[in-house]
Formats: structure tokens, sequence, C-alpha cells
């Protein structure tokens, strides 16, 4: 394979990379502190999408309002599904990985119905290629890059630096134990669960002008499942690696094998590391909590 | 014969207790049904039944050690191609064909145990879902299990053969072979789980879901209880799915999806997770009948389900079987069993219960 | 007198916080040995460690000689080291027969296949154990609440019902994490009495507790550890009259 074709693939596996990223940070957030198995996690992903296409396709409203828009939709009803549902059944493991199953159904059908079963496209806001060297790169997917990265710089000053960034990592530590330092255990879930669907429907939005948007989209938690589990649980770090390299490696299989095989082998891959890595690359091993 | 009575214990059976004399008569009713049921197209609903109450043990059984487990349908359908190719490549009989996929079955889910079950909670959960949606891929993109459009042709059971009557056919038609096929299949494996759960075994996994780290400190080994827990579920999987393959006739990688797997959930969750026999047949019974009787829209499914599992999660958390109990006690269907056992051994001619004593 | 238990160097570090700190700890056989200490100072932590909960981050665990660091929970207890826990942790829905049953788990011989088979040599076994879980009831005074739901106990009793499963795993090393916490003076006689015999059958016991009063009553020895570290050992009235120890505690006397 010539270099051109091999920095294409690469560029293309880390834009798509950066929204696993972006998946994965929001997914391990709402495993972390609220600890819940958000299985429908990948519907808010679509919903943004599915949101921003709306407005600024069909509506064609400026393409920052309509991005602002799409996630605060997503982060409302994250919080609206949290005041509902989870915060009811908080503690009661199987019930929220039902509950979010069944959302995960109603969502994803609802949307069908709503939108129909095709997909959609739009057209490039960023048409235009740069050119290093005899390189071709697309702008859009470097936008997109850029974006993904400085929104992940932002998740990072939000979980170090601020006072809720804080009490989240706190609750995900022990929850009994940040409440004694007097931080709201149930308003830091909700707000855990408004930032993650944020993060979640914000990268549904900035992926539609580069890829397509289709009601399937929800399948996309496959993926972040790989992710989280080869990033390791409830890790930051992990989750950011563990995304690129699963972006880049399907960008590859994709190529070379198709899709459904580099699932596969991925998958395979994964189960093996798992063999020897119980908790994931970099994640801890959750269970490992003093009696 | 007096001796052989003693030494196995078999006295302590109790020939007149009303618990006997009630699962009789259930048992009766159950082998009457073919002669009640008429329509072929219940019959097929019964014995999807069946299957789904299997697979939805399997998932309480898990469960109760501690394994949250999305990869049911995964297994099912690792028993249901294993059987199918048996006999189209192999040239094997069903009834060689049945085992060997229970036990291919439990032999991969020990290779794949053996990696998941180590794992801690959330992870086992993640990569069993991992399978559960890898597995319809597998299926579909390798030839030799027929791609995506599957495997067609699968052949019936062999007819068995007993001496003084006429041959046991296994027809589609007339699904009353099937049928008692199924119940066998099912009563098969109930027994099983009942008698590991009986013996020390049942003891350990008991402890591991009560407190599994009270459970470690009296040395019991979490990850081998688990283990085997996980493969016997996977193995009882692959045996419905075995049967499911020769029932169909034809497989698809589609009929394994995930859904499912989360479809035994439901109907584990309807009946009431403290109920790991009865739970999962009343309701996988309520889900597939009721619908039924009902003619609700097939197309608006999935919502409904979903919303479905929302509502009963919030509401029903005990399950059907779950809310009988608070209201009456704590009765339980093997009470209620009991009870109406009880009532007919002492309202009925005394030489019936005589007749079941002269056993 | 022999050392049965040595712990040399140990640290434990939970991120950055040490809970544990090069601590070196000795245990003689049929001992009765006190850890105390000001809350944190990681006596919890180091039971989970010799306990085999978690492993630690350096140092090593010897048991009669043979080397147990980083052991797994249920080899340790194969090994002979039993332990309570802090809170009550019992199997809560089962009768209390039933919770100590479980703790013969690892005295049951009889292979899988003869007990599913129903056959004799299983059943006689079963009913050994039974009695033998009858006999620790009866020792510890639980016997008439057999068939009581661990979850239905008083207090004070589900704490002995802890101790009952660990002695029925047949010990040579008992760990008992804060045994007469929450408990009235009746009962913490009770429990006093109760471990004394238990020593008398030759168990070797560390006992963590507060009640100072049981500490200084009950264990021949007295280790203090105080943020992690040891900071005094000795005999009951040595440690009583050491400034470190009542500094440690800041003037708590620790008696509930």
């Amino acid at each position: 394979m010539d270099l051109p074709l091999v920095v294409q693939l690469v560029v293309n596996g880390l834009s798509m990379g950066m929204i696993y990223v972006l998946l994965a940070s929001g997914f391990n957030l709402i495993l972390s502190t609220p600890k819940i198995l958000f299985i429908a996690y990948g519907e808010f992903y679509m919903l943004g999408a599915f949101i921003f296409y709306g407005l600024a396709h069909e509506l064609e409203l400026p393409l920052v309002v309509a991005l602002c828009l799409a996630t605060l939709a997503t982060a409302i009803l994250g919080g609206v599904v949290y005041k509902l549902i989870f915060q009811r059944i908080k503690g009661h493991f199987l019930a929220m990985i039902v509950a979010a199953i069944g959302l995960m159904m109603l969502m994803a059908q609802g949307t069908m119905l709503v939108f129909g079963t095709h997909a959609r496209g739009m057209p490039s806001i960023f048409t235009g290629m740069i050119i290093v060297g005899g390189i071709r790169i697309p702008v859009e997917r470097a936008v997109l890059i850029i974006i993904a990265l400085a929104v992940l710089v932002g998740l990072h000053l939000l979980l170090q630096r601020t006072n809720i960034g804080r009490a989240m990592r706190a609750v995900s530590f022990n929850a009994d134990v940040a409440a004694l330092q007097g931080v709201n255990s149930n308003r830091t879930c909700l707000l855990t669960m408004v930032v993650g669907c944020a993060l979640a429907g914000f990268a549904g939005a900035i992926m539609t002008p580069v890829f397509a948007v289709s009601p399937g989209m929800g399948a996309i938690t496959f993926l972040v499942l790989m992710v989280v589990m080869l990033g390791g649980i409830g890790s930051m770090v992990g989750a950011i690696v563990a995304g690129l390299v699963l972006g880049v490696t399907l960008s590859f299989g994709q190529y070379s094998v198709g899709g459904g095989v580099a699932q596969i082998i991925f998958f395979a891959v994964i189960a093996i590391l798992i063999f020897f890595r119980p908790g994931g690359l970099l994640g801890q091993a959750m269970e490992e909590v003093p009696p | 014969m007096d001796k052989l009575w003693k030494k196995y214990r078999l006295n302590r059976i109790n020939i007149r207790s009303g618990k006997l004399i009630g699962l009789v008569v259930l048992g009766v009713i159950l082998v009457l049904v073919p002669w009640l049921v008429h329509s072929p197209y219940y019959m097929h609903l019964l014995i999807m039944v069946g299957i789904y109450a299997v697979l939805a043990m399997t998932f309480i059984f898990l469960l109760r050690t501690g394994l949250i487990t999305l990869a049911i349908a995964a297994f099912w359908g690792i028993g249901a191609y294993s059987s199918a190719l048996l006999t189209m490549r192999l040239d094997l009989s069903f009834w060689l064909a049945l085992p060997l996929s229970a036990i291919i079955t439990g032999i991969i889910g020990f290779c794949i145990g053996y990696i998941f079950v180590r794992s801690p909670g959330f992870a086992f959960i993640i990569l069993t879902a991992s399978l559960g949606m890898a597995i319809v891929h597998v299926f579909g993109t390798f030839d030799v299990f027929g791609g995506y459009l599957g495997i067609t042709g699968i052949p019936a059971p062999d007819p068995i053969l007993l001496p003084f009557l006429a041959p046991i056919k296994f027809s589609r038609v007339d699904k009353t072979a099937y049928y008692y096929l199924m119940l066998f299949l099912v009563l098969l494996v109930v027994l099983a789980l009942r008698a590991f759960y009986s013996a020390w075994t049942g003891r350990a996994w008991r402890a591991i879901g009560l407190s599994p780290r009270l459970a470690e400190s009296l040395g019991v080994n979490l990850f081998r209880y688990r283990l085997l827990a996980f493969v016997i579920a996977s193995a009882a999987a692959g045996l419905m799915g075995s049967f499911y393959a020769h029932y169909m006739q034809s497989l698809v990688p589609g009929a394994f999806v995930v859904i499912k797997t989360i479809y035994a959930h439901i109907y584990a969750i309807l009946g009431g997770i403290g109920f790991a026999i009865s739970g999962p047949v009343i309701g996988a019974f309520i889900m597939t009948i009721v619908p039924e009787l009902l003619r609700v829209v097939r197309e608006f499914e999935p919502i409904f389900t979903g919303l479905f599992l929302i509502l009963l999660v919030l509401f029903l958390p005990n399950g059907l079987l779950g809310l009988l109990s608070l209201r009456q006690r704590v009765e339980r269907p093997s009470e209620s069993i009991a009870r109406v056992g009880r009532w007919i051994r002492d309202y009925l001619p005394t030489s019936r219960s005589e007749h079941e004593n002269r056993k | 007198m022999s050392t049965i238990l040595e712990v040399r160097q140990l640290s434990k570090y939970f991120g950055g916080l040490a809970a544990v700190s090069k601590l070196d700890l000795s245990v003689v056989d049929s001992e009765i040995l006190g850890l105390i200490g000001p809350n944190g100072a990681g006596k919890t932590t180091l039971f989970n460690v010799i306990g085999g909960f978690f492993p630690p981050t350096s140092g090593r665990v010897t048991l009669d000689s043979r080397d147990i660091t980083g052991l797994k929970a249920h080899q340790i207890a194969h090994l002979g080291i039993s332990r309570t826990f802090q809170a009550s942790t019992l199997f809560m829905k089962i009768s209390v027969l039933d919770n100590v049953l479980t703790g013969y788990h690892m005295s049951y011989k009889t292979s899988i296949w003869k007990r599913l088979l129903r056959m004799p040599s299983a059943l006689n076994e079963e009913e050994m154990l039974r009695q033998r879980a009858m006999e620790i009831l009866g020792f510890m005074g639980l016997e008439s609440l057999k068939d009581e739901l661990a979850a239905n106990l008083p207090h004070g009793h589900q704490r002995i019902l802890g101790v009952c499963m660990a002695l029925a795993t047949n010990p040579k090393l008992l760990l008992l994490d804060e045994p007469v916490t929450g408990m009235n003076p009746e009962e913490t006689q009770t429990m006093i009495d109760l471990i004394r015999q238990i020593r008398d059958r030759g168990v070797t016991i560390v006992v963590v507790e507060h009640n100072m009063r049981v500490v200084m009553n009950l264990c021949d020895r007295i280790v203090v550890l105080s943020y992690g570290q040891k900071i005094a050992e000795g005999l009951p009235e040595e440690i009583r009259d050491n400034k470190e120890v009542v500094e440690a505690y800041l003037g708590k006397e620790g008696a509930r």
C-alpha cells in the first residue's frame, strides 16, 4: 500500500476514532458515577444526529445553533430519563440494565417510525482538501478531529478542575463517603447523566455531515462496549487509546476484509486480551473494593 | 427389593404427599394437551414457550451466581447450528446429534467462560453482550453456516421405533411428537438443575449468590463454581438449540440476535426471578400466548416491548409470581401444587391413593 | 512457642494512600492477639490482605513458614485462616443451620456425581456434617435457633453466628473483626468466654476491637496500629501505660 492511501486510512480511522473516544468517555462517565450500564447510549448518539440533521439540513438553521440544540436536546432527555426511571431503581443493577435495554428498544423503534428506515446524507460543510506533501486529507475530517479534541479537553477540565467534576469522581469511587463529604449523590448522578448524554448527542451531531445518518446508528453501542472493555472500565485515558485504536483498525479492516469480519477479529482480540487482564488494559478491576 | 429400597432411601419419598400428587396431576394435564389443543398454531406456540422457558431458566440460574448474561441466544444458536451441521454434514442421527450438540455447546461454553467469568461484574456483561452481537456475524459470514441466508432442509428427528407400537414420526403438520419431545427435554433440564442444586454445589451457588465475599472466606472458589454454572447453562441452551433446529428445519443467523436473549430476560423477570423454575414458565407462557389471544398488533412490537420492560422493572420488580406471593404470605407455585394435590388426595375415593402406594 | 503467622514489611496502597505501611507482625501459636488502633489505622485492611481479599502492594505473609502472599481468599481459607467481618456478613435469607452448614464447604469430600446419584456415602456425610454443625451451634448457644432465618436474629446472635461459620471451617488461625461491637455487656461477656474456649480448642486468634476493657481482659498480647504503622507492641499492662498509644487515640477511651 502506498503512503497516501495509508495516511488516508489512518486519518479516516482517527476521525471515526475520535467519535468512539467521545462516546466511550461519556459511556464511562455514566458507568462510573451513576453505575448504569447504559445500553441505550447509542440511541442518544443517533438522536443527536437526527436532530442536527433535521435542524441544519431541513430547517436550515445555522450550524452552530443546530449543534447546540441537538446537544441540548439529548442532554435534557438524558436527565429526564434518569429522573423518571433510573433514579428510582438505583442500586438494582439488573433492573437498570433491563430498563436500559427497554429504553434502547423504545428509542430505536420510535426513531424508525418517525424518520423512516432509510439513511440520510447531508452535504459536507467543509469541502476541500489539505494537501501536505502529496497526501490529501479532507478538511472536514480534520475539523472533526479538532472539534472532538477540544470537547475532550473540555471534559478533562470539567472533571479535574471544577467542583462538579470532583463530585462526579468522588461518587464514582464511593458514593457513601462522598455523601459524607457533602456531595449530593442524586444530583451528581443526574448531572453525570446529562453530561454523558450530551456527549453522545454532540458526537452524533458532528459526525452527521461527514458520515451518513441512519436509524440503525444506535448499534454503535456494540463498538462502544468494545472500546470500554479494551481501554478498561472507567478509564478515561483507556477510552482515548482504545477508541483511536478501534477507529484505525476498523478503517484498515473495512478496506481489506470488510466491516463485519473486522468486528469479529476485534472482538476475538479483545477476548484474548481480557484473558490476560480481566479489567481491560488500563481499567481497575471494579471488584477490588475493600470488604 | 426391600434392601434396595433402604439403600437408596427411596422410602423417604412420601408417596402420599400432596406435592407429589399435585405434580402428577400437572403432568397428566401436560401430557393430555395435544388432545385438548387441536390447532397446530397453538401447538407451535406451546413448543416455543417450552424452549424459551428453558432459556429463561438458564438466565435465572446464572443470575443466582452473580452473573448477568446477555449471551443466552448465542449458545442457543451454537447448539442449533452444531446440531444442523452434525446431521447434515456428518450424517449423524438426530438422536445422537442432540446430546452431542449439548456437549459441544458445553465445551464451547467452558472455553468462552474460562475467559469471561474471570472478569468482574460489568465486564462480564459487556463481554457476553459482545459475544451475543458478534455470534450473529459469525453465523452470517462463514459459508459453512450458510451465510446470512442460513441453512434449510434440516432433517426432522428420526422416527422412534417402539416395540408393538407404530413408529413415532416427527412431522411439522402434526406437532404432537415434537411437543412431547419438548416436554421431555424441559423435564430433563429441570431435573438436572434441581439435582445440581440439591447437591453441595447448590449450596455453594446459593452462597455465592447471597454473599460472594463471605462464600470466598469459607473456601468457595468463586471462579470454579461460576464457570460450572456457565457451562451448564450453555449446555442447556445448546440442547434446546438442537431441538429448535430440527423443529424449525431451517436456521437463519437472525434468529439468534441479542434481542432473543432479552426476551428470555423478560420472561424470567415477568415470572419473578425469585422463582427459578416456575417463573420462566409462567413468564414465557404469558408473553407468548396472551398477545396471540389478544391479537396485539405485531408491527409495534419492539416499542411496546421496550415500554413494557421499563414499566415492568419500575412497578413489578418481583414479577407476577412475586406479586401473588406478597398477598398471601409466601405461597410459591410448588405450594399451590401441593395444596391442590392434598385436596385431591383427601376428597377422592381412597382406592386411588392405594393404587399409588402399590407402585 | 512457635510463630504461626508472620507478616513482613507489608504495605498496601490504595491509589496514593497507604492503608498499611511496612508492617511487621508475628502471631504466636495458640495466643489471643489484640489489634487495636484508631479508625483508619489499617486494621481491617490488614485482615483483608491476610485473608486474601486483595494482594499487598509489597511485603510478605507467611503461615507456618509457608509463603501465602497474594493467594486468593478461598485458597487461604483452605490453608486454615478464617475470619469474621465487621458488618453482619451472613447469608441472610437462609436459616442459621444452613449458614453454618455452608461453612463446612471445605470439609465435604464426596464427589458431586455420587451426590447426584444419592448414594449412601454422600448422604451419610451430609448427615455427619449436619451433626457437627449442630455441635457448633450448641457450643455457641444457638442450637434452639437453628431454623430461624439469619436476618431475623438479634444483632448479638448474628455476630455469634458469624463466629460459628468461621469455626466450621476448622481454622488454625481465626481473625475476628470487632466481635463485640454493638453488644450489651451480657452478650459481650458471653462472647469473651466463647473466644477463650475457642482458643482452648487449639485455635490461634487475632482480635480487632475498640472495646478496651475487652481487649485488656482477653488478649495475651496487643499490637497497636496508627496510620498503617505499628506504634506499639506488648503485654496489655505495657500498652495501657504507653504514652504514644494514648496520644494516638487522642484521649478517646474507645469503650463502647
